[in-house]
């Protein structure tokens, strides 16, 4: 005959002990530290300029009911930023897939724009923020032009290691098995570029997000952009605070909701890879594997 | 019964088109092209300049070089270079420890939910924001771009190491430890050979975030430094002046970046096969 | 009745001193019905030969014959790796190689997927199947597109040993049940002799070395006494041909 033990119910003290030693713990402290910290040391720096976070979220939802001292409000500032990044990246996606596709098509083609797309790639968005505004003045020209020739290059570099990547043993199947040449294009070069398709959309937006911001903060009078730069001109620390968070969230935001969503639809058909919850590791991956493609923080 | 039907009759495929020799290929497919389009560049610029852009908007190469000469023999280069990257090394240097620091901590999981919001967040960030803050808090004190290049490329070097801490090869690990080797030497033989990839990376791109977020910061609130220079030059519609600034930038960040930093890491890994990327 | 008529095929690759050829003055036919392998060490052409037989690459010199009755024969391929196209479904997989793109098409590719044992998994994707079923697509790929003649490099070779086994037993039901001329590739003996009428033999440099018929009677187990000593005796055959480049 064996007794069993019941076990005893955990003390409350037990349960958060046990509580405390978990991740999620973890998170929500050092959210709660930083905002702590936040409040209680923020009026110990030698300067006035840092709002206290109660500021910064009143001054947040009141944004979010639309009520601003701006000349634009939340929506409008963003609407305006959102039209000048789709018009760019269109434009940028117009050019840049051609080029791309055509370099990895031809050696010849492929060293005459190379270098530039090198460059390209490395050239700071700001460098393109501060040249279009002198040369298109304050408008919707300068931010226009600063996504294109932000984005252009991650637009082509895509491109070009999709055609480079098309399997050959496929397209060799595809001619054995006599395809067409629409049906080959269709089903076996298309499917092998969507992940490039897809890399320059999210790398080339990415680049034509900061490099607008930056536009409109030195070349323009509108636009989100120029929104946080006319909070700090108005020395009101709190819009400043307030509109990066709101450019953080909207990140976030682009991430969520429209590229995982995406990239779940594209990437249907490949079963080992793991919804990626972290896109800093993806970053990251993406980066050791190859050099230069992807955006840089530059701002 | 004998219809052909895969016309391979190939007989008199004979090659007498004489075989390119290497170098004529090579100038052909890369050289020609590619002087093609430096000289394509320099015939739209020469031609932009004036006819799609006011030439005093778009000044020809050799006003720029004039000027960039000019801005070196004045002593202004050295000057303003040096604080930037005077700059660069200290904030490169904290956020390497901070990082790296953060990243092996978070081989627990706890430590990696304490901080993994906080990575994801800075790394999706656009450096202006840090940029526009850290200049409004600093003022014009050299602290502030300090600031902005901790807070942005700091968690480049967590990711970096953290990733490389988890992919640790438990095999060497268990083999040195069959092997009685002591912790000590099991740090200075396996972990660190093996992680030093993943902190070069991080230290390559670290530098190259460095240097961006540094000349912004310096845009926004400095009385000296590169970014400085630009802002005065854009101010004054200077725009061969821009250009002068922005060329130098490039030439450095170039050279640093790819010369000295990748030589020495090329040194380092002398012994791989294949480079780290 | 289908028919591959081969006439001194050569193929050479770069010329002048450097050039290295890969099939010399190869000529063979293969009448219907037959399932020929062709056996050879690494390097013997195989693989060229294939090539030059599914359009891929052009012959120095000689002429291909692949004809049905007279007309034009229809040829399917299975490939040493399943080559399916990964972001396609199974079935759009095969629907992908049918000439028209109807019901009956579609009923075709069931069947033959059914003759696979993966009727039930139409809707997955390549990525999600192990390699032994990718490889049974790539065969009712094959045969979905009815062909007069089939061709297939290898298509065992990166199986493990006991897969393999079972889908040498499912090729031979489908052979046996649709009588197509298939040539047939390996450097496995053992594989050749449990499946072909007749081998052919290569040699380095791309000639052939021998050109053999076994006559036992089907179905064929490598277990078999009579199939083993068979391969036995090819494999003593071989000892006095020079197959590898001296």
């Amino acid at each position: 005959m064996t007794t069993v033990a019941t076990p005893l119910p955990p003390s409350p003290w037990q349960k958060a002990r046990t509580f405390a030693a978990t991740p999620r713990f973890a998170r929500i402290l050092s959210i709660m530290v930083f905002l702590l910290a936040w409040q209680f040391l923020a009026p110990l720096l030698p300067t006035d300029l840092i709002p206290a976070p109660l500021r910064v979220l009143q001054f947040m939802w009141d944004e979010v009911r639309a009520i601003t001292l701006a000349r634009a409000n939340l929506y409008e500032a963003f609407g305006i930023s959102l039209r000048r990044l789709a018009i760019g990246f269109a434009l940028a996606f117009g050019v840049g897939v051609p080029v791309g596709l055509l370099m990895g098509v031809s050696r010849s083609i492929e060293n005459f724009f190379q270098d530039f797309v090198v460059v390209g790639l490395a050239m700071p968005s700001l460098v393109w923020a501060l040249l279009t505004g002198i040369w298109f003045g304050m408008g919707d020209t300068s931010p226009v032009v600063t996504v294109f020739l932000a984005a252009l290059p991650f637009v082509i570099i895509n491109m070009f290691e999709g055609v480079r990547d098309v399997p050959k043993d496929l397209t060799d199947m595809a001619a054995a098995f006599r395809i067409g040449r629409g049906r080959t294009i269709r089903h076996v070069i298309m499917g092998s570029l969507m992940p490039f398709f897809f890399a320059s959309l999210r790398y080339g937006l990415a680049n034509g997000w900061k490099g607008l911001v930056l536009a409109e903060v030195f070349a323009s009078t509108s636009g989100a952009g120029w929104t946080i730069q006319y909070w700090r001109d108005a020395h009101r620390a709190q819009g400043v605070f307030g509109y990066a968070l709101f450019f953080v969230l909207f990140a976030l935001l682009l991430e969520r909701l429209v590229f995982q969503r995406l990239s779940r639809r594209v990437f249907r058909w490949r079963p080992e890879i793991v919804s990626v919850n972290s896109t800093a590791a993806q970053a990251v991956a993406d980066e050791t594997m190859r050099d230069g493609d992807r955006p840089d923080e530059d701002g | 019964m004998t219809t052909q039907t895969d016309t391979t009759t190939a007989e008199t495929v004979a090659e007498d088109v004489p075989v390119e020799s290497q170098f004529r290929r090579d100038l052909r497919t890369r050289w020609i092209p590619r002087f093609a389009g430096y000289i394509a560049f320099l015939l739209f610029w020469d031609w932009a300049s004036g006819g799609l852009i006011r030439a005093q908007l778009l000044p020809g190469p050799l006003t720029i070089l004039e000027e960039m000469w000019g801005i070196v023999a004045s002593g202004e280069l050295w000057n303003h270079f040096g604080s930037t990257l005077r700059k660069i090394g200290i904030g490169w240097v904290i956020a390497f420890a901070l990082g790296a620091a953060i990243g092996i901590s978070m081989r627990h999981p706890w430590w990696d939910g304490f901080f993994r919001d906080w990575v994801v967040t800075t790394m999706s960030t656009p450096g202006l924001v840090f940029a526009l803050i850290a200049a409004m808090i600093f003022g014009f004190s050299p602290v502030g771009p300090i600031v902005a290049i901790v807070v942005t490329s700091f968690a480049f070097f967590t990711v970096n190491i953290a990733e490389g801490v988890k992919a640790l090869p438990k095999d060497l690990f268990d083999m040195a430890r069959a092997f009685d080797v002591d912790s000590r030497r099991r740090l200075r033989h396996v972990v660190v050979p093996f992680l030093a990839p993943y902190i070069f990376a991080a230290m390559r791109y670290g530098f190259s975030i460095s240097w961006k977020i540094a000349t912004l910061t310096e845009l926004f609130g400095a009385s000296r430094g590169i970014g400085f220079m630009m802002r005065r030059e854009y101010q004054l519609f200077n725009m061969s002046g821009l250009l002068a600034w922005i060329f130098f930038f490039f030439a450095f960040a170039l050279l640093l970046e790819k010369v000295v930093l990748q030589r020495g890491i090329d040194h380092f890994f002398r012994w791989r096969q294949t480079a780290a990327t | 009745m289908a028919e591959i008529d081969i006439n001194h095929l050569n193929k050479q690759f770069g010329t002048g001193p450097d050039s290295v050829s890969a099939l010399q003055d190869v000529s063979f036919t293969v009448a219907g019905h037959t399932l020929v392998s062709i056996v050879g060490p690494s390097g013997c052409g195989k693989s060229t030969l294939l090539n030059i037989l599914s359009g891929i690459e052009t012959p120095t010199s000689g002429t291909v014959r692949i004809t049905e009755n007279g007309g034009d024969a229809r040829v399917g391929y299975v490939f040493q790796s399943a080559r399916l196209l990964p972001w396609r479904t199974v079935m759009d997989n095969l629907m992908f190689v049918q000439k028209a793109q109807d019901r009956s098409a579609g009923e075709r590719c069931q069947r033959f997927l059914d003759m696979v044992h993966l009727g039930d998994r139409t809707e997955s994707f390549p990525g999600e199947l192990s390699g032994g079923m990718q490889q049974r697509v790539g065969i009712a790929r094959a045969f979905s597109i009815e062909p007069d003649v089939l061709f297939m490099d290898e298509p065992f070779s990166h199986l493990d040993a006991i897969t393999a086994r079972s889908l040498r037993k499912e090729l031979h039901e489908m052979w046996k049940a649709t009588e197509k001329t298939v040539l047939f590739v390996t450097h496995d003996v053992g594989e050749a002799v449990e499946l072909s009428n007749r081998i052919l033999v290569f040699a380095a440099g791309g000639k052939i070395a021998d050109d053999m018929t076994i006559d036992l009677p089907f179905p064929r187990d490598a277990a078999d006494e009579a199939v083993a000593l068979t391969k036995v005796k090819v494999l003593k055959r071989f000892e006095n041909m020079n197959l590898i480049a001296s």
